[in-house]
């Protein structure tokens, strides 16, 4: 087959694989069926080996590093996306969180495709070896904090769900003056821990008002049950957050160093590293108020979904709209 | 609240006090990082370092007003931008001092284990003396550090993980610290600046006095066809130039695109090219010298004697296309020609494509011929003592938060009691730098292991 071919084909493969992943998965979302997770896992794990693959048969037919366009890039960040996600999955058993993950990379790399400009050899400025560092480790970064943000929108769905459930049963109550007795939202915090086995659900501990309706036999609060915990939901943004902000570092400093070389400073105040350092900020503000009682939860969740806005803004924003040294376009 | 942090303090005044404390506060610090973070955006989202009546072209006038009054053109540098970064760093520094150093280096204390949110308790048989000893090589034994202590009469013990990596936050602080330091030793005592230098044409870098001398440039560029058309795409852009330097010694080198020359500590950079136009001007037919002398470079004008004409050299253009006779992208030589602007007055009246070695008539006598190119090369040039600095503070800082999101250190505060039957219950609770939820998993193994451990009952 040409090797032109094969990128092709290659690439249909990663996006059909995604999108039935994606919708395997959440189906499995809804249902846990198994078989439905070992399906759109395999897709996932195959959708992800076939975009590497592109990713080489592409280098390997031109000899010109993939991700120095958009489309390259894009490319690279689906796969990475995916890839930490599946990480995750294995690690802490989060395949019905698969769906939201493969969906938005196959948005991404579908939006990446209609950017494809063909072979084009690289201007003299991106011919450097910082480039190769560089672009992986940025691209990957966001890649996790897309995952960090698939776990915030999960964390606020079941904690609003919480709140919800948490309101009716007050009003319920004080309409009945009777019913279960609840504890309020706040002091569920603090009374969810313990190494005993006392017959509670781990996924509802920190949710009493769930708890109690999944008992009335809720489909909503059920479906929601199968959630984590809120306190698990946290701990796995953070670790996302985690993987993401060392290599956005690294992501910054690669790039400082590159432009060191190529621009003569290693700072240059460019809309897209500028954008990238407000993105970096933001993130550091997220590890600070993670140590903050007060703050972990649902703050945090919220300040995550604004801090991955402002990767998108950083990645896709700055490309599009405003020119600098770092538009990919021609 | 820290009692440690404000005793301290209480020789000082109350609002250096206050201060002190505010600025030590994390969420004060979040508030003030989020404030670096929205100035930075608005750089990105406002063009920088355009001329005032560019921004009240493209703004509402009051937008474009207050964007020129607050130097939202030029933030960077702004007092807003610099005032917010220093007050990071006074934050930072402050509640590294008054919490981080304080708080991360706990004593050993005695702690009520049932108030504790992670904790759980065991049976163990045998006296309190075997116990303590069994459940002390349990937890050596899994790579936990064990600490004694007697405190009110009780016997505690402590095991600690990855202690060292509670200084990981101060590593961080540290690096920025060490950054901010490097791009103000720039400040201090760097430089930097542009040069442009014609084919045969010496330049002085005016700080360290090296010279440098353009031998000649050249340029690769690869048509390559794509799915919107060809596009000439630049590969290569090489200056050879002779440099001297404090030792005297002309030597050639060559300067590329990410591959810059050093001249005694200054790097300098291959950053633009273009192209130098010699006319030849005549009057009646006579060749006025003194006019033809100067190479023009892109932009400048050249004033005609005795009226109010003047024109402008505008653009270089290498190659005309045959057909349409109009610039071709294409940016090679080949079929070259100049764009020139004629002026009256000030006032524009025509553009003409004018191709190399053809006159073109101004009028009452005068005409003006492009006779030859000359290529320049444009470089950039910098001195900057600050880098070693930050990039020692960059490699610190990955180390730093390397350590802090992957070292997580915990401790458990054990406390042996006997009970009846000739057993003990054990009490265990664990705490961590960043809160409980974080250990729970880990915490439920390990009392899983240790109920799972031989003797020890539920
Ligand atoms: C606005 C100024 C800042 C203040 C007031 C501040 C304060 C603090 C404090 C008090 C802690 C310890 C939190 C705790 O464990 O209770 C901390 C942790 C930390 N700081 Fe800062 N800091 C500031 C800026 C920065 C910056 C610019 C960075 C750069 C990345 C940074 C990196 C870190 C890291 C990585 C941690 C550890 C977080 C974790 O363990 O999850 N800090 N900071």
């Amino acid at each position: 087959m040409h090797p032109m071919a094969l990128d092709g084909v290659l690439m249909i493969l990663a996006l059909s694989a995604y999108a039935v992943g994606a919708v395997a998965l959440v189906a499995y979302f809804l249902s846990r069926e198994d078989w439905l997770r070992n399906f759109g896992a395999s897709l996932a794990v195959i959708g992800c080996a076939a975009q590497f693959a592109q990713l080489g048969a592409r280098y390997a037919e031109t000899h010109i590093w993939p991700l120095l366009n958009l489309y390259g890039s894009l490319s690279l960040f689906a796969a990475m996306s995916v890839a930490i996600f599946i990480g995750f999955a294995f690690r802490y058993r989060l395949w019905f969180a698969g769906g939201f993950v493969l969906a938005i990379a196959a948005v991404f790399l579908a939006y990446g495709v209609t950017w494809d400009e063909g072979v084009m050899p690289a201007v003299p400025s991106l011919q450097s070896y910082w480039a190769k560092i560089h672009v992986p480790l940025v691209v990957s970064s966001y890649g996790a904090f897309l995952v960090s943000f698939v776990f915030s929108l999960l964390y606020l769905v079941k904690y609003y769900g919480e709140r919800h459930f948490a309101t009716r049963r007050v009003r319920i109550s004080a309409a009945t003056a009777a019913g279960p007795v609840v504890p309020p939202f706040e002091v569920a915090r603090s009374a969810r821990y313990g190494t005993d086995d006392d017959g509670v659900n781990p996924a509802l501990r920190d949710t009493p008002a769930l708890a109690a309706a999944v008992s009335e036999g809720s489909a909503v609060a059920g479906w929601l049950a199968t959630l984590p915990s809120l306190a698990q939901l946290d701990i796995l943004v953070y670790r996302a957050v985690s993987i993401g902000l060392p290599l956005l570092t690294l992501g910054v400093i690669t790039g400082a160093a590159w432009a060191h070389e190529a621009w003569g400073a290693y700072w240059q105040w460019d809309p897209k590293e500028t954008a990238a350092l407000a993105s970096w900020i933001l993130y550091a503000a997220y590890m600070h108020l993670h140590t903050r009682n007060a703050w972990r939860g649902m703050r945090c969740s919220w300040w995550s979904v604004v801090a991955f806005l402002s990767i998108i803004f950083c990645y896709l924003g700055v490309n599009i709209w405003i020119s600098g040294l770092h538009s990919y376009k021609v | 609240m820290d009692h440690s942090a404000s005793r301290t303090f209480l020789a000082r005044p109350k609002f250096l006090d206050d201060l002190i404390r505010t600025f030590g506060n994390v969420t004060f610090g979040v508030a003030l990082l989020a404030l670096w973070g929205v100035l930075t955006i608005i750089g990105v989202v406002v063009e920088q370092g355009k001329d005032p009546a560019s921004y009240f072209a493209s703004y509402p006038a009051p937008i474009a007003r207050a964007i020129v009054r607050l130097d939202f053109n030029d933030i960077y540098h702004s007092v807003w931008y610099l005032a917010s970064v220093g007050l990071v760093l006074a934050s930072m520094t402050t509640a590294t001092f008054t919490k981080v150093i304080p708080r991360r280096l706990p004593p050993h204390r005695a702690v009520k284990i049932d108030a504790m949110p992670l904790h759980a308790t065991v049976r163990v048989a045998g006296d309190e003396a075997s116990v303590r000893a069994r459940i002390e090589r349990f937890f050596a034994s899994r790579g936990w550090k064990i600490t004694k202590r007697d405190i009110d009469g009780t016997q505690w013990s402590f095991a600690d993980r990855f202690n060292w990596a509670r200084i990981g936050v101060l590593v961080n602080h540290l690096a920025i610290l060490i950054i901010a330091s490097g791009t103000i030793v720039y400040w201090a005592s760097g430089y930097s600046g542009e040069t442009a230098i014609m084919t045969g044409d010496t330049a002085q870098i005016p700080q360290n006095h090296d010279l440098v001398r353009l031998d000649g440039f050249s340029y690769d560029v690869k048509p390559v066809m794509t799915k919107s058309g060809i596009v000439y795409q630049p590969i290569d852009y090489v200056s050879r130039v002779t440099v001297v330097r404090h030792d005297g010694i002309p030597t050639p080198m060559v300067v590329r695109v990410n591959h810059p020359i050093d001249l005694d500590g200054t790097l300098l950079y291959q950053a633009s090219y273009g192209f130098g136009m010699r006319f030849a001007v005549s009057h009646d037919g006579v060749s006025v010298t003194s006019l033809g002398r100067r190479t023009l470079v892109e932009g400048d004008a050249m004033q005609i004697p005795g009226t109010a004409q003047s024109v402008v050299y505008e653009r270089f253009v290498p190659t005309v296309d045959r057909r349409t006779k109009m610039p071709s992208p294409d940016p090679r030589i080949s079929d070259p020609a100049v764009i020139l602007a004629v002026l009256d007055g000030g006032q524009a009246i025509g553009e003409v494509l004018a191709p190399l070695g053809a006159p073109l008539d101004l009028g009452n006598g005068w005409s003006v011929t492009p006779v030859s190119d000359v290529i320049y090369s444009g470089f950039q040039y910098r001195y900057d003592p600050g880098v070693p600095l930050v990039a020692a503070g960059a490699i610190l800082l990955l180390v730093g938060l390397v350590i802090s999101f992957y070292f997580l250190p915990a401790r458990l505060h054990v406390r042996v009691d006997s009970a009846e039957d000739g057993a003990c219950t054990v009490g265990l609770a664990a705490t961590t730098v960043k809160g409980y939820d974080i250990f729970e998993s880990q915490f439920q193994e390990l009392v899983s292991a240790l109920r799972g451990a031989e003797g020890v009952e539920r």
